[in-house]
């Protein structure tokens, strides 16, 4: 069980000149208490460097350590800084020792390429050699399993990703856990059985062929089995190969994670872009239609002219045709003198006869002949006014008009959208996201080919295993002196592959019921919500949060999943062969003080040391005090002396 | 009539606010602007009568193909002593110089279909 003795600091981020914190190795929690920017975050760094060689940023970016120096040192020219980690383990005192300095004959270094990084550990006071050291450290605390003892509520958040077992995150994260666990022994284990059970096949092969009556037999049997390796090896190199494309696909996944928001403005303004283009093609059809449809449109305005022109004329179409009427009735009546008058069917009298004739004489062919000629051009002027109306298409026009001006407002509207983005975009490298994003998806490719392939070869292998497994029937069959010693070697280590073929099934559900027995036991205690009954693990170890009816809780908000990755990595501390402090940055903040105070209580039941980093606010010195009592092994506070310079002192209040 | 005119232009200043009219996008040739600046002209009540110093622009066969125009303004104008293409000539420039006028605010849409017709 790792356990960590004291901290010592020497200008790391806003630690200025050297600074110790120690704590205590009693069962309990030690609070470091410290508002922001204080340097919370230094100190899990100052941790992880020390083990790792690495400090993280925010979304788990890994920064420039030329940064990390104190800002106040090296604004007098003195660059670099040092963490010592004294720690125990199964009864060992280890004085853990790293340091970044300028290079040698390097005064003013520029970035990390200026620095040169250097460890010691010591144990039980001898120090290691450096292959020694590796090898201790990397049994101690693995990298891999880091998450597990340094985290903050960023990290936590990321256990989410268990209940979706298509992601490379929660993939990453379930081989974690089960390195924590202690799964890869037996998996282990058993890789090397299958590894002596081929051996062992291929040197019964071997010893089939001396013998004459199983010589072709076991020259067949060893054909097949170097076919096989040839096909395993084949497998391994693809295996190696999605794990490489994996771990690419994760990174570029992390750094899309990052960079979401760029990415969506990025894919939002090429949609622009695209849309913009489609506007104006549809615009420039439209516009030329309706200057086909302009080319008469001037028509469309002279509506009213043309009505009152119309009037007119009609007014004098009615008198022009009256008067030839007239005229023409008074010639009939003329030339017929006792008829009677076709209107009013009477005898026309002697008066009205003598004042037709009057009539009659002033108007001669000539008038009748101009008056037959004014209507007609009457009714040719009307027939053009009627050509000319313009309301018929006045309507069509509309619609075109409002088409253009349609286009041309969403045209307007989408650039200015386009434009407000790639504002925002001018600082951002595009390229090197695009190119972030391509890669993903040929990662994505390039995955999705290599488990066809290694599916492929698995059913190879199988149908070689298969073939060779008949042969090797008919060589037990026919047996031979040398044979049997062979046989035997090769069914033992078959038999135990099998064995360990089971272990590695059995363990890992043992390991899944007991995780989730324990994460339960974490959860009751941790949760506020009465109606929640227990926590449900998945193949994957994600939780999922069941309600006292049975029914699973679908959605979670970000504290519920703290609470439920707190009750994880409680519950993996219950059962991992390797155990040791689990250190939390900022873990209260989304957090409501029933639920603090419920974790406050619980953590000393999850491991024996607990180091929490918090704020006042995140978690009143008052609460701790009264939830964990004598728990409560240790309480510092960040003093801040400047802005770049911080302070640890042992918190008296 | 056998004194009208067989081709029809614009005045030198007149022109750059016909080519103004074009550059809208509205129209696709400067006759169909020019045509839409006499019916323009028409409507606001220019009364008939004639331009000095247009230069040559169109053939009048290319402005009124079938007579229609012609026959239109004789309608239109049946007091006119003027010659119709002649007077088609004068209310395109009084047309096109009423328009000028307004520089950046002729809005050809608001003409065509005034407010007190409700856009569809």
């Amino acid at each position: 069980m790792l356990q960590i003795e004291a901290l010592h600091l020497e200008d790391f981020g806003p630690f200025k000149g050297k600074q110790s914190l120690r704590f205590s190795l009693e069962d309990g929690v030690t609070i470091i208490y410290g508002e922001n920017m204080r340097g919370k975050t230094s100190l899990l760094n100052a941790i992880r460097f020390a083990f790792f060689g690495k400090v993280l940023g925010r979304g788990r970016k890994t920064l420039a350590l030329h940064k990390i120096g104190n800002w106040e040192q090296t604004s007098l020219g003195k660059f670099g800084f040092q963490v010592q980690l004294e720690f125990r383990e199964d009864n060992h005192k280890y004085r853990l020792t790293r340091s970044c300095h300028p290079r040698s004959g390097i005064v003013a270094p520029s970035d990390d390429s200026d620095y040169t990084i250097e460890y010691f550990l010591s144990c039980d006071g001898n120090v290691m050699g450096p292959q020694q050291a590796e090898t201790e450290l990397k049994r101690i605390l693995p990298e891999q399993i880091s998450r597990f003892f340094l985290f903050d509520g960023e990290l936590l958040q990321e256990y989410e990703d268990l209940l979706n077992s298509e992601t490379d995150m929660g993939r990453r994260i379930s081989e974690a856990i089960e390195r924590i666990l202690g799964v890869p022994v037996l998996t282990t284990a058993r890789a090397t059985l299958s590894a002596l059970k081929d051996k062992s096949e291929h040197r019964e092969a071997l010893a089939a062929q001396g013998d004459q009556k199983t010589r072709e037999l076991g020259k067949h049997l060893a054909e097949l089995h170097a076919q096989r390796q040839t096909l395993r090896e084949d497998t391994q190199r693809l295996e190696r190969d999605l794990e490489q494309a994996r771990s690419q696909k994760a990174a570029l996944e992390e750094a899309m994670k990052k960079k979401e928001r760029l990415a969506a403005w990025l894919d939002k303004r090429d949609i622009l872009e695209r849309m913009l283009r489609e506007i104006t093609s549809r615009r420039e059809v439209k516009q030329v239609e309706l200057q086909q449809a302009m080319a008469t449109a001037w028509t469309a305005l002279l509506d009213e002219p043309i009505r009152q022109a119309a009037k007119a004329l009609r007014t004098q179409e009615d008198a022009l045709q009256t008067e030839i009427m007239r005229h023409e009735v008074l010639r009939e009546l003329q030339a017929n003198a006792n008829s009677e008058c076709p209107a009013c069917l009477q005898v026309v009298s002697p008066e009205a006869r003598k004042r037709i004739e009057i009539s009659l004489a002033h108007s001669t062919g000539q008038d009748r002949g101009q008056r037959q000629r004014a209507l007609a051009a009457v009714r040719r002027k009307l027939a053009a006014l009627e050509d000319h109306g313009g309301l018929s298409q006045k309507s069509a026009l509309r619609l075109l008009w409002d088409a253009v001006d349609d286009a041309e407002m969403d045209f307007a509207n989408k650039k200015s959208e386009r434009d407000e983005i790639t504002k925002q975009l001018e600082s951002v490298d595009e390229e090197a996201l695009r190119k972030t994003k391509t890669d993903f998806e040929a990662a994505i490719k390039s995955i999705d080919a290599l488990e066809k392939g290694i599916v492929k070869s698995r059913e190879a292998i199988e149908q070689y295993n298969a073939d060779a497994e008949n042969i090797q029937r008919r060589l037990d069959k026919l047996g031979g002196g040398s044979l049997a010693k062979e046989r035997r070697r090769r069914e033992i280590y078959s038999n135990l592959h099998r064995l360990f073929d089971a272990a590695v099934g059995n363990y890992r559900e043992q390991l899944r019921k007991r995780v989730e027995a324990d994460a339960t036991r974490h959860f009751r205690a941790l949760t506020t919500e009465p109606d929640y009954a227990a926590l449900k693990i998945n193949d994957s170890y994600g939780l999922t949060i069941i309600h006292k009816d049975g029914s699973d809780i679908p959605v979670r908000s970000a504290g519920a999943e703290h609470v439920v990755a707190l009750c994880l990595i409680g519950a993996l501390q219950n059962n991992a062969p390797l155990r040791g402090p689990i250190i939390i940055d900022s873990p209260f903040g989304r957090l409501d003080r029933s639920h603090t105070r419920n974790i406050v209580k619980a953590l000393p039941t999850m491991t024996k040391q607990i180091i929490l980093l918090v704020y006042d606010d995140e978690l009143p010195a008052d609460i701790a005090r009264n939830e964990l009592k004598a728990k409560l092994r240790g309480e510092w506070r960040l003093e801040r002396r400047s802005a770049k310079h911080t302070d640890l002192v042992p918190r008296k209040d | 009539m056998a004194n009208d005119k067989k081709t029809v232009g614009i005045t030198a200043t007149n022109a750059a606010a016909l080519a103004h009219l074009v550059s809208a996008g509205h129209f696709s040739s400067e006759l169909d602007a020019a045509k839409f600046a006499m019916a323009y002209a028409i409507k606001a009540g220019v009364r008939s009568g004639a331009t000095d110093g247009a230069e040559t622009k169109w053939n009048v066969g290319s402005i009124d193909p079938d007579g229609s125009m012609r026959s239109l303004l004789e309608a239109l104008f049946p007091e006119s002593t003027v010659e119709p293409y002649r007077l088609a000539e004068y209310l395109m420039n009084e047309g096109i110089k009423a328009l000028g006028e307004q520089g950046g605010r002729t809005n050809v849409y608001d003409m065509l279909f005034p407010a007190s017709e409700a856009r569809g």
